[in-house]
């Protein structure tokens, strides 16, 4: 009742985060039940459909921990410890608010799904629109229900252990909490995954085709070795972010910096664990999406259809959805630093364009680095 | 509108300040002179910090008016009165309120750097000011690392960098024993006194009050003619505060 409460008193940019859940849930429940529906008519090869599902479901577990990480209401404050409301109930209130919303989207997909099944005529599905949503044939509840359960359970389970250590952490006085300045560990192994990802995608690309799962659009190497290849990458991106994030902020304050670059550059470099990691799956997404248009041609074998985009756009936007996030999380960890900033007389200006110093360059790192491993990435699908 | 006497820097008439409706201030005038230091007493809750906040520009008093150097602070502009706070006033919260991602020497120098002093003239200025405070060795240390007397001197440190006109502490020996408070307090009054700053001091402490040149007590938002030691905390303030 009381994330109930706190949810309805809360801003309206929280309550548009918090829908923003809803409607990624929503469409994970429903690119799920789909699935459910495709298998029903064709036992063999679900399971591949089923695994891609994975994807938009990591993307939107990852979304909701941000934004229940950005909840003004689950924030640790002195007064509420003092009565009881303390890290470890903050942590129960925000996997309970992550649970009620993801369940909601769960229910929004379940009402979709049977709306359009009983709705004979128009669907947005095309063609295969009957055999996605299993017309005339009863679905098993059970399996309905256990792939619903899915995005909450999930989303809760994570909320729960990354909430866990962040209240502990925000519930002591900012300054006594060491700021993470040292560079974070996980370049070198980034580094090191990206470059064996797209090795093992070049060396899958050459072997023999044809192998299980399929991959949309046209292509005739071995699938499944591209796709290990690309989580790999993926992987070491998401662990090379901080890493680089943390190197921009270094290099955008070296040098005699005056108020601008040295606040700029500082902020980054504490910041780089925050944003640094969602940068880096954003940077994998993207580059994912680059080959992954490489593939599709006008004479594709398999074209994309409606699922694949759904699932496509849920990835992008839970990704995109998350750095902004993480961003506003880190604006809000900094506000006691501002209020300092203005007290000595800082013109807002001064905050802008150190805002406008970093972001300019962690365009200037993620941009062509994003390219260069998308361009490195489509070269053994097209070649 | 009335110019103010000439002898004094910063001079208030009449103000008048309730938070969203919670009176702070009620009527409080007074006149700060050049190069003193002025204690402004009174109990929790009477309006040191808000009357604090009404002299150096942060508010603008509902009613009254706030000179400094015969220009109207409580007619200026938002963007005006944050430049006035730059360039000639500095500020000493009860906390630190320290920088946590700079180091000591980089939060000592930051109000040199907004005001675009270049990178060495800073930092040589602020290691200098950390030497006089006796925190010289902290300089490359991080807030984390550092206790909270030695954090409260850099705040010291960070408010006389700049040598401003008018320095505004708002009970800045509170969250500190009594050694470090007073050798916080003395290092500040004596810097004020060597660099001729005028201090306006907010405290509870009498001792702190001893200090200063002058005191200035308030008691539930009004301003009450100075009391003994043991008056203030007794019936005569109650008798004044009706």
């Amino acid at each position: 009742m009381l994330a109930l409460r706190l949810g309805r008193g809360a801003r309206p940019l929280v309550l548009v985060r918090r829908l923003l859940v809803v409607a990624a849930s929503a469409g994970v429940g429903f690119l799920l039940l789909c699935t459910l529906g495709w298998a029903m008519g064709h036992p063999a090869g679900s399971a591949a459909r089923l695994l891609w599902c994975l994807i938009p479901l990591a993307a939107t577990v990852q979304f909701a921990v941000a934004v229940a990480r950005t909840e003004p209401g689950t924030r640790p404050r002195t007064g509420l410890s003092a009565v009881g409301l303390g890290p470890a109930r903050l942590t129960t209130l925000a996997a309970t608010s992550t649970a009620v919303s993801c369940a909601f989207g769960s229910a929004l997909a379940l009402l979709l799904f049977l709306h359009l099944r009983s709705d004979p005529t128009g669907s947005p599905l095309g063609g295969q629109g009957a055999e996605l949503l299993a017309r005339g044939q009863s679905l098993p509840l059970a399996a309905m229900l256990t792939l619903l359960a899915l995005v909450p359970t999930f989303a809760t389970a994570a909320t729960g252990m990354a909430m866990r250590h962040h209240t502990r952490r925000a519930a002591r006085p900012a300054e006594n909490v060491p700021p993470p300045v040292h560079t974070p560990s996980g370049l070198p192994w980034g580094v090191a995954l990206t470059a064996a990802g797209l090795a093992v995608e070049t060396y899958a690309s050459r072997s023999g085709g044809g192998s299980a799962p399929p991959l949309p659009g046209q292509f005739d190497g071995s699938s499944a070795g591209v796709l290990a290849g690309w989580s790999l990458t993926a992987i070491g991106l998401a662990l090379a972010g901080p890493g680089i994030t943390h190197l921009c902020g270094r290099l955008v304050q070296i040098l005699r910096p005056g108020a601008i670059r040295l606040l700029a550059g500082r902020t980054l470099m504490t910041e780089a664990r925050n944003i640094g990691r969602p940068l880096g799956v954003l940077c994998a997404v993207i580059s994912g999406v680059f080959a992954a248009t490489s593939l599709s041609g006008p004479g594709a074998v398999r074209p994309f259809g409606p699922l694949t985009g759904l699932g496509a756009a849920l990835v992008i936007g839970c990704t995109a959805a998350t750095l902004l996030t993480a961003t506003a999380e880190s604006r809000q960890a900094r506000a006691a630093t501002t209020t300092t900033l203005h007290h000595l007389g800082a013109p807002a200006t001064l905050l802008r364009t150190a805002a406008a110093v970093r972001a300019t360059a962690i365009l200037t790192i993620f941009a062509p680095l994003t390219w260069m491993v998308a361009a490195l990435a489509a070269i053994p699908l097209t070649a | 509108m009335v110019a103010p006497p000439d002898n004094d820097v910063l001079w208030a008439r009449s103000l008048t300040y309730s938070h969203n409706g919670s009176p702070a201030l009620d009527g409080v005038s007074l006149g700060v002179r050049e190069g003193e230091i002025l204690a402004v007493c009174g109990p929790r809750g009477s309006g040191k910090t808000t009357l604090l906040r009404c002299l150096s520009g942060q508010l603008v008093p509902q009613e009254g008016e706030v000179w400094f150097n015969d220009s109207p602070v409580h007619t200026m502009s938002a963007v005006l009165r944050e430049r006035l706070r730059r360039d000639r006033f500095s500020w000493i919260d009860p906390e630190p309120a320290l920088v946590p991602e700079l180091t000591a020497w980089e939060n000592a120098a930051l109000p040199l750097l907004l005001r675009g002093a270049s990178h060495r003239v800073a930092k040589v200025t602020a290691l200098e000011w950390l030497d006089r405070l006796d925190i010289g060795q902290c300089a490359r240390k991080r807030p984390y690392a550092l206790l909270q007397a030695q954090r409260q001197r850099i705040a010291v440190a960070r408010a006389l960098v700049t040598t401003p006109s008018v320095l505004f502490a708002d009970e800045p020996t509170a969250p500190l024993h009594r050694t470090d408070r007073a050798q916080v307090i003395r290092t500040l009054t004596t810097a004020a006194r060597s660099h001729s700053i005028t201090v306006v001091l907010a405290t509870l402490d009498e001792e702190v009050a001893a200090l200063a040149d002058r005191t200035v007590s308030l008691l539930d938002g009004r301003r009450i003619s100075s009391l003994g030691p043991t008056e203030a905390e007794g019936q005569a303030a109650c008798s004044l505060s009706v």
